[in-house]
């Protein structure tokens, strides 16, 4: 009985060890490798780089523009978070604390839009729209559309804004507080935990997000973001005599959304029962 | 008067948001209701011609194609990562040393970037040169390596960057379902001798069916709709073999990369079409799916 269950215990352990490798080792590898010669990454199957190359950073940094392609990255995410976070808490206020005509058709093309997707065909529409509205020529259309992509995290603020007691608006309300300052300076602030969820969403799938930026930089390399720029690189006709520049643009890319996931890991871990990636 | 004041507010508070999602969330997915319907190929003017575009759908080999790729993906893709979740979720569900850190590592994946990934994963299996063939051939394991991105092996290649992806996510999903399992149930079961695989079978299973039920479907929409990787991947080739149903229709609107498919003439009209067909097929399994699951959600 005792061999039996150190042996099953072997088995388990080697098993969780073997497939946390596997899940770890392409990220490794992609760190790894940043720091790699070029002809060490298609030459030699060495594991560790014989001398690191932090120059490559600094090369892919200017050379392969991944400057502009941070900074680009940059405005689309934080403009995202912020104008998702606006729309979608204002949204969820009024549906959770009033009663007006056409809520529940509010509500309905909320949930409409989340469920019913039908692929890159809306894509097209949407870009003719950022056309005629002048807006395809710079970030802001690639921002607006993914702002109107707003559904989820107005759900996931409603439910927190059920959270917080309706007799604070009350007492706000007999302190002469107007409907627009109860919500900026009381039903904000102790929206605190859902705001920072809500944020942590938006931010990862506007950083990540690739179609809607590629669409809209085809003609427009100065504009593309991070991940569009990397996809890039693959296509590019030297693509073999770069990936040292392809495993550092990778890591700038990743990096930042991994360092996020390890401070609001536990967020994180909790909320993603309601993400739908994957 | 204060009633109306206040629903003066309400709408003005939602006007952002009912605005953006009407212009940009319902009004694209109208646009191609219509245009399905159009002979338009994004310039000129287009051309009301009935259903002859869903006549064109039932002779286009290279759409049911990409139908049958898409429906070996999904599968393989689901048949791989709903088991290895579940699993996961169970072992990573009991008190044993390092549970947190090894969850944060299983969840790791779905916080990156998938097209940036599929980047990644090309330089490992690309079959010239690539960083997994000189492990391979290093070690001395296949002598000139395996052309993981090939007409043979493309799709499992596709597939398994997909699981790498995805099992993460439904383990945590598992792991929700699997907390509301109240603990003395599998302690009096241990009292009355069950061993830890019937524990599994008999306790865990069968309370976990609602939310089994649950994460299959989310998984079946998501691997059916899936094809961002596949895209940066392969592109949908060697020659077609894995283009799925979404990269195909994804093609009949913007051109893809540096490939030979950029030169390809962009139908909007058509592609309108196959996009309706595409979200019916999608629609249908999900509801075929739910309809025979329906016993999952019953515990008994």
């Amino acid at each position: 009985m005792r061999t039996k269950e150190i042996t099953g215990k072997t088995v388990l352990w080697i098993f969780l060890l073997a497939l946390a490798f596997v899940t770890l080792i392409p990220v490794v590898i992609t760190i790894l490798g940043s720091f790699k010669t070029n002809s060490e990454l298609t030459t030699g199957a060495t594991f560790l780089p014989s001398k690191w190359h932090f120059s490559n950073y600094a090369e892919a940094w200017d050379q392969a523009n991944f400057s502009t392609y941070t900074v680009n990255s940059l405005i689309v995410s934080l403009s995202t978070v912020a104008g998702t976070l606006l729309v979608a808490s204002m949204a969820a206020y009024v549906v959770d604390r009033m009663d007006f005509i056409g809520k529940k058709i509010y509500v309905g093309m909320q949930s409409f839009t989340m469920f019913v997707a039908v692929g890159a065909v809306v894509l097209r529409p949407q870009f003719d729209l950022m056309v005629k509205l002048h807006l395809h020529s710079s970030l802001w259309g690639v921002i607006l559309i993914l702002i109107s992509a707003h559904a989820s995290i107005f759900f996931i603020l409603l439910s927190f804004m059920k959270g917080i007691p309706r007799e604070l608006d009350e007492a706000a309300r007999i302190d002469g507080s107007s409907l627009a300052r109860t919500f900026w300076t009381i039903i904000l602030p102790l929206l605190g935990p859902g705001l920072g969820v809500g944020a942590l969403f938006t931010f990862r799938g506007a950083w990540n997000e690739y179609l809607l930026p590629l669409v809209f930089t085809m003609t427009k390399p100065e504009l593309q973001t991070l991940t569009v720029g990397l996809a890039n690189l693959k296509y590019g006709i030297s693509a073999a005599s770069q990936t040292h520049y392809m495993m550092a643009g990778a890591c700038l890319s990743i990096l930042p959304i991994l360092i996020a996931y390890v401070f609001a890991n536990k967020s994180f871990m909790q909320m993603t029962a309601g993400s739908l990636k994957g | 008067m204060n009633k109306s004041k206040n629903a003066a507010f309400a709408y003005s508070f939602l006007l952002p948001s009912a605005l953006l999602t009407l212009v940009l969330g319902i009004y694209p997915i109208a646009w191609a209701f219509r245009y399905m319907f159009y002979n338009y190929k994004g310039y000129g003017t287009a051309r009301f011609i009935g259903l002859d575009n869903f006549s064109r759908i039932l002779r286009d080999t290279e759409f049911w194609n990409s139908v049958v790729n898409t429906f070996v993906y999904a599968g393989g893709k689901l048949l791989l990562s709903i088991p290895l979740s579940l699993l996961l979720a169970a072992i990573l569900n009991r008190k044993i040393r390092g549970r947190q850190l090894l969850r944060a590592v299983f969840f790791m994946p779905t916080v990156i970037s998938t097209a940036v990934m599929a980047v990644v994963f090309f330089t490992i299996f690309n079959s010239y040169n690539g960083i997994l063939n000189q492990f391979l051939i290093k070690f001395n394991i296949s002598s000139s390596g395996i052309d993981w991105l090939g007409p043979k092996h493309a799709m499992l290649t596709v597939i398994l960057v997909a699981v790498w992806g995805a099992v993460g996510n439904y383990m945590l999903l598992f792991l929700a379902g699997l907390q509301n399992i109240p603990e003395d149930v599998y302690e009096s079961s241990s009292l009355d001798g069950a061993n830890k695989i019937q524990q599994f079978r008999f306790i865990t299973l069968p309370m976990l069916g609602p939310v089994l039920q649950m994460v299959i479907m989310l998984a079946i929409i998501n691997a059916l709709k899936g094809y961002e990787s596949i895209m940066v991947l392969t592109e949908g080739g060697p020659a077609g073999k894995t283009e799925v149903m979404f990269l195909y229709l994804y093609k009949l609107f913007f051109p893809v990369g540096g490939s030979a498919a950029s030169t390809q003439v962009q139908e909007f009209g058509y592609g309108s079409a196959v996009a309706f067909v595409s979200a019916v097929i999608v629609g249908m399994i999900s509801l075929i799916y739910f309809y025979a699951s329906r016993r999952m959600n019953r515990i008994d």
